[in-house]
């Protein structure tokens, strides 16, 4: 780890304190998780202290964890990982560094957060995508409604359980003179990959 | 009346079907409806090293005054009432050239849960041009295919 990393996570655990859940360092970027009732919180010193100063939201997007936390984060978070989690990239101008915020929302049934638009003006379309792909609400969200998918979607589609080819298809209809929905007429795939690997793969090569 | 002056003046002769559709293969304006990375491609059809000008085809901002419409890219549910929309506000005679995979048949996103699998569930074509994305040189091909479709076309015999 870099001392300018060393130096940010330095600041981070004086500002924060209590409120961090996680501090990671993974391949140079920072990575801290908080708990939802602390977000909106958090966020905003993240953005105002000086020691910090993350004037820049760069992304936030959705993240639909599925069955994966159980196993990866049961150390961390022995209660079992919420599935959906909402994680922002902000940067520092002032100090040049950048970290990764991720906030799990408490219910997988309905996925709440605090909305950082009062905090990062920016992050209003974000947020609404990730509203439209993942189901995750953001309250204090002035404006939230889906952005990308089709007007009348139903169903969120970048959620795991969400199958691909979706539940509705358009066609023409000559009758009506219009564009009509029609319920998905083709054929489920589903695609196994096959898996062809050496018996050496991913072994450290040892010959220098 | 003599026609002495007319045969010193020299003149043609030619079937009023051959002459409609010399025009309408001459004037081929198609509506710029770009979707996606294919419009790209369409876009180096219409400019200078390929130049569509030469064939008379020159790109129309509204579909009122168009015949031909060239669907470049993938086809989204969401735009496909737009497309068709479009498509009603072109007068007749009208033609529809399907550009890439995307258009022809959904292509790389066939099993997606948003694209329409291939233009022609929306509006009839004409002339499917195939690739992904098709070469400006494929989609010249494509348009001087319509012409000779247009061309084999008889309006006033039948």
């Amino acid at each position: 780890m870099s001392a300018k990393l060393d130096k940010l996570c330095q600041n981070l655990r004086d500002v924060l304190g209590q409120r961090i859940g996680s501090l990671g360092v993974d391949r140079g970027e920072v990575t801290l998780v908080v708990a939802a009732a602390d977000y909106l919180e958090v966020a905003t010193t993240l953005r105002d202290h000086p020691d910090l100063c993350f004037e820049q939201l760069m992304d936030l997007c959705g993240v639909d964890y599925g069955a994966y936390g159980e196993v990866a984060y049961s150390a961390t978070n022995p209660a079992g990982t919420p599935r959906f989690a909402a994680v922002s990239h902000l940067l520092s101008l002032t100090h040049n560094w950048r970290l990764r915020l991720r906030v799990f929302a408490p219910d997988d049934g309905f996925p709440v957060v605090d909305s950082l638009v009062d905090v990062w003006n920016g992050v209003n379309w974000f947020e609404r995508e990730a509203f439209d792909l993942y189901g995750i609400m953001f309250s204090g969200h002035p404006d939230l409604r889906r952005i990308l998918t089709d007007y009348g979607f139903v169903g969120h589609p970048f959620r795991k359980d969400f199958p691909v080819f979706g539940h509705v298809e358009m066609r023409y209809d000559p009758a009506q003179q219009r564009v009509v929905y029609q319920p998905v007429t083709i054929e489920p795939r589903e695609v196994t990959p096959r898996i062809v690997r050496e018996d050496n793969y991913g072994k450290v090569d040892d010959r220098g | 009346m003599s026609i002495e002056g007319v045969l010193q003046e020299g003149f043609v002769t030619t079937s009023l079907d051959k002459l409609i559709n010399w025009t309408r293969t001459g004037s081929l304006w198609p509506v710029t409806f770009g979707l996606a990375c294919c419009a790209i491609e369409m876009i180096h059809t219409g400019v200078s090293r390929y130049d569509l000008d030469r064939f008379g085809v020159v790109f129309r901002p509204s579909p009122r005054q168009s015949d031909v419409m060239i669907i470049a890219g993938t086809l989204t549910n969401k735009m496909a009432p737009a497309l068709r929309k479009v498509y009603d506000q072109m007068a007749e005679p009208r033609w529809v050239i399907s550009m890439g995979s995307c258009a022809n048949g959904g292509g790389y996103y066939h099993y997606s849960y948003s694209v329409v699998r291939g233009c022609d569930r929306i509006v009839p074509v004409d002339i499917y041009v195939p690739g992904c994305p098709p070469t400006a040189e494929a989609l010249l091909y494509g348009i001087i295919q319509l012409q000779n479709k247009i061309t084999r076309t008889f309006t006033i015999a039948r």
